[in-house]
């Protein structure tokens, strides 16, 4: 299923389980593989991927949550692909 | 932005400027303009009045036979100049409002047709980017990145192939490198790739850096083949290098993080003003933490991008301000890119940036002869490699300036402010504040060091 990014304001020190369990969320519902991320740690903000399903749910129900962000392919800016030279 | 206005001085002025035996002088004719800079090497040029051959007809329309009549009270004057690009809209508007002899402001667009494009071969090799930064200067400095630890967040590095190519041996710090989940390969043990590029392109100016080998791109979560990853394999990353530059002694941190890669279309976006979008808001997480990072003392640099609209890569989607989210932050250095002749390739971005308006900040070298990382003959291309070669400058200067002497947000005035400016009115969208200029970077980290004393 496909997932999205949030984050959430957590106590400092929290881990994906604690997370999982503050936010409500099944264990299929959370990127495991992916984990907690902190993204800002002065100020206790963490990222994690869940469904989307799960992201609606979680920001309507939990104001320290926010989200679903952009999550956007990314690509190495290498070997031009020419659109050619302007006439 | 260069501009042509034109004027209508006095008639024995433009008789003046029409006369070849008299020498007239863009400041006789078009003085004090405010906010314009007069290119006093461009001579005055009278251009006569289009006139309808036919009396009575239209006098404003240019569809129609018509003469030109250079008679003094009737024609006009164009002279040179360059206008700040932040105040370009304004300045146009505004000129023939308030001085009754400006006509019109016209652009006066580059017309060399020369620009380096994606298909060209190379333009020089490594070893003059290595001349350019003065990396002999450099060294005799004991500015060579020894110790630094320089961070390449890319497609991976393959050491044993840059080693080769370089000639001498490199350091990558397995312990600090980092890969996503599901990623395997070891560090510095990945396909030859853009990240060997970045690699061998940093340490250029930076030979004894210490590389951390960061393969966000070769992330699969998206269950792709292609090189590419997703933006919060980027997250997790930087997660990680704020662990590193954390770990480190606080009188000695140094950490430099190049980046060249970025989102090239707003498909998978959210729409700029929503809350979720990545390209313009600065709350995204990505954002937040590239935010975070460089407040804890990294260097980070980002490639500009090669949407320039020269000639750019047939991928970028955006339909303007194509240096967008990170690539665009104020704490990062957004790299475009030159060639070794010192003239802007055509396909690196232009700004303004979506994050903020200053990018991109600095240009550095690119489409040389270097890693061959593509095949023999393949240059180092893009603003991919130009942002490596900046980096690796920056790791040079870290060797002996960790962020406690010099900070982050510092280093990046000093390089602004030394660098090589291609306009006469400072900043500019195309190359930024100039080029980057390793000599003028070393002469000011003497006298800083002088004050210190």
């Amino acid at each position: 299923m496909r997932k999205v990014l949030i984050t959430v304001r957590l106590p400092h020190g929290a881990n994906l389980e604690s997370a999982r369990r503050h936010l409500d969320l099944a264990e299929d519902e959370v990127d495991t593989g992916y984990g907690l991320i902190p993204v800002d740690p002065v100020n206790d903000l963490y990222a994690m991927r869940v469904t989307e399903a799960a992201s609606l749910r979680v920001a309507g129900s939990h104001p320290e949550a926010s989200g679903p962000y952009a999550d956007p392919p990314i690509a190495p800016m290498d070997r031009i692909e020419p659109y050619g030279r302007p006439e | 932005m260069r501009v042509l206005i034109q004027v209508r001085p006095s008639p024995d002025l433009v008789a003046a400027v029409a006369d070849p035996t008299v020498a007239v002088t863009a400041s006789d004719v078009a003085d004090g303009l405010p906010g314009v800079v007069l290119d006093h090497a461009f001579a005055p040029v009278a251009v006569p009045r289009p006139v309808p051959a036919t009396p009575g007809a239209d006098p404003l329309s240019l569809n129609q036979p018509l003469t030109f009549s250079m008679r003094p009270d009737e024609a006009s004057v164009v002279v040179c100049g360059e206008i700040a690009d932040d105040e370009i809209s304004t300045r146009v508007s505004l000129l023939p409002m308030t001085r009754r002899e400006v006509v019109a402001v016209y652009a006066d667009p580059v017309i060399e047709s020369c620009l380096t494009c994606g298909d060209d071969p190379a333009v020089g090799d490594w070893h003059d980017v290595e001349r350019l930064l003065h990396v002999a200067e450099l060294a005799d400095e004991g500015l060579d990145g020894g110790g630094v630890a320089l961070a390449v967040v890319d497609t991976g590095i393959n050491a044993a192939h840059a080693e080769r190519v370089l000639g001498h041996e490199i350091t990558v710090d397995e312990d600090r490198s980092w890969s996503p989940h599901g990623v395997s390969g070891k560090p510095g043990e990945h396909p030859i790739d853009h990240g060997t590029m970045c690699a061998f392109d940093a340490l250029i100016a930076a030979p004894k850096a210490s590389l951390l080998d960061i393969p966000v791109l070769l992330s699969r979560r998206r269950g792709g083949s292609t090189l590419d990853g997703l933006l919060s394999d980027a997250i997790a990353a930087y997660a990680h290098l704020r662990d590193v530059l954390e770990a480190q002694p606080a009188r000695s941190r140094a950490l430099v993080v190049s980046n060249s890669w970025g989102s090239f279309s707003p498909r998978w976006d959210f729409p700029p003003g929503s809350p979720g979008n990545y390209s313009d808001n600065p709350a995204h997480p990505f954002n937040l933490i590239v935010g975070s990072l460089a407040e804890a003392g990294a260097d980070i640099l980002f490639a500009a991008g090669n949407c320039g609209r020269d000639c750019r890569d047939s991928r970028c989607a955006f339909p303007d301000r194509p240096i967008v989210g990170a690539n665009s932050h104020p704490k990062v250095l957004s790299i475009g890119g030159i060639d070794t002749n010192g003239e802007r390739v055509g396909y690196s971005s232009q700004g303004p940036g979506r994050l903020t308006e200053r990018k991109p900040d600095l240009c550095a070298y690119t489409h040389f002869a270097g890693s061959q990382a593509f095949g023999d003959t393949e240059p180092d291309s893009g603003t991919s490699a130009a942002c490596p070669v900046a980096a690796g400058l920056v790791a040079a200067v870290r060797t002996r300036w960790p962020s406690a002497k010099l900070s982050a947000s510092q280093l990046r005035t000093l390089l602004r402010r030394t660098a090589d400016d291609r306009s006469d009115v400072g900043y500019d969208h195309d190359y930024g504040y100039g080029v980057v200029d390793a000599a003028g970077v070393i002469a000011a980290l003497r006298r800083r060091a002088a004050r210190a004393a």
